[in-house]
């Protein structure tokens, strides 16, 4: 069972936890096996390209979609299958909130606080204020990103113990971005808040996320800590005559039209690059995410 | 001191711990810091910043082990009292090494002759004060 984490002598459950997960729209496959889980007061930072299967993945954790194969579980009870006690820890802003809609913010604010114990009203009053939203006007109203950010201090004020987050960046200025990402990275920090955001804006991945977890083409080609990740994979470039010097093993190769090749290598366990590199006229560059996350979904 | 003092660039190759070390190594061996200045606390870097408490965590973990910081009884870290604020010249030009292999490296790759990048550097070094 992947589901239970064994820390010291105690038995933790995990938030979140999926394995053999598997998914089809229409025939066209969107996830092929996901084994995922996340541990108590981490932060993950899904990251992939457009259509790459992360809403799913998503939906699938929470148990909001039944998926073809696979089992997901949420604080170790079945997603499909949550109990209230369980709903009320757990925190979900999806990339386009519907609920609702015939009530103002305010409304909603006030209706749905009463069902979290934990309800936090001055910081739904207060971040209303910041983040620019008429408390008075009908959600239905709203644009996209406000009513975004409306579910975001829903969220937020819940003071969940699991908060997930779909594209959250998209509807936030770079102001208000920087303040939820504060939230994130301080709830996590001292409340033991674990939270799993998807993202394209790597930067900001970089910035909160203890883990980062690739998805490409429905399936998790990377799931470690980020600081690991920026220390363990760098780009090699080898000149066209030193072509048959490529190490076999790397996570993505390309031939450049001079003939020279960039490769993703990994250091082995004691820290060093595979031989390749020190090769006169080769070269190692270190990788930011970004950059390894293109050389390697492309 | 303030967090305000330390930058952070999420997107560099370099993880956001070691980029606090570094800068901590050098405002400590450049005089910015002195023995006994407190540092600001974990929630203070990682809320400026808006990063992770636990990289800062980290952060300060391997400055106290290297010996740059230690922890205070009610005061939080600070910086250590057995190091002598100000380094020697050659391990203040240690910390330095990277860039300037860096530097080389691109130097080398532009097929720049050592004098003319001497002498932009000399005016440079002169201009910064």
């Amino acid at each position: 069972m992947n589901a239970v984490l064994r820390e010291g002598e105690s038995t933790i459950v995990a938030p979140l936890a999926v394995r053999g997960l598997q998914h089809c729209y229409e025939g066209a496959s969107v996830l092929t096996g996901v084994d995922l889980t996340l541990a108590p007061g981490s932060v993950l930072g899904l990251i992939g390209r457009n259509g790459a299967g992360k809403s799913t993945l998503i939906r699938a954790m929470l148990g909001l979609l039944v998926p073809l194969a696979g089992t997901a579980t949420v604080f170790g009870e079945p997603a499909l299958k949550l109990g209230d006690a369980i709903k009320a820890r757990l925190a979900y802003v999806p990339q386009q909130p519907e609920a609702l809609a015939w009530l103002t913010a305010q409304q909603m604010l006030d209706f749905v606080g009463r069902f979290y114990p934990r309800w936090d009203n001055a910081f739904a009053k207060h971040t209303l204020e910041r983040w620019q939203i008429q408390p008075n006007k009908l959600l239905a109203k709203l644009s996209p990103g406000e009513r975004q950010r409306v579910d975001l201090i829903r969220a937020l004020a819940s003071q969940p113990d699991l908060l997930v987050l779909d594209e959250p960046a998209a509807a936030l200025d770079p102001v208000a971005r920087r303040e939820l990402l504060r939230e994130i990275a301080l709830r996590a920090g001292e409340s033991g808040t674990t939270v799993l955001f998807s993202t394209h804006i790597v930067s900001d991945l970089e910035r909160v996320a203890s883990e980062i977890a690739f998805v490409h083409q429905g399936k998790l080609l990377m799931h470690c800590s980020v600081d690991e990740t920026k220390e363990r994979y760098g780009r090699l470039w080898l000149p066209g005559q030193l072509g048959y010097a490529a190490p076999a093993q790397s996570l993505s190769r390309r031939r450049h039209d001079d003939g020279s090749l960039s490769l993703v290598i990994e250091r082995d366990a004691h820290g060093h690059w595979p031989e390749a590199a020190s090769l006169p006229g080769a070269r190692v560059d270190a990788l930011g995410l970004e950059d390894l996350f293109v050389e390697i979904a492309e | 001191m303030d967090a305000s003092l330390l930058t952070v660039q999420p997107a560099s190759a370099e993880p956001i711990y070691r980029q606090i070390v570094a800068q901590l190594r050098r405002l400590i061996a450049g005089g910015q810091l002195a023995a006994g200045d407190a540092l600001p606390s974990v929630r203070e870097v990682a809320g400026f910043h808006a990063i992770n408490p636990m990289t800062v965590s980290r952060a300060y973990g391997l400055a106290e082990a290297e010996g740059l910081l230690e922890r205070q009884r009610g005061k939080g870290m600070v910086v250590a009292s057995t190091r002598k604020s100000s380094q020697t010249e050659s391990r203040r030009l240690a910390l330095l090494e990277p860039q300037m292999i860096d530097l080389a490296r691109q130097a080398r790759e532009l097929e720049l002759p050592a004098q003319p990048v001497l002498r932009r550097l000399t005016k440079l070094l002169g201009e910064a004060t």
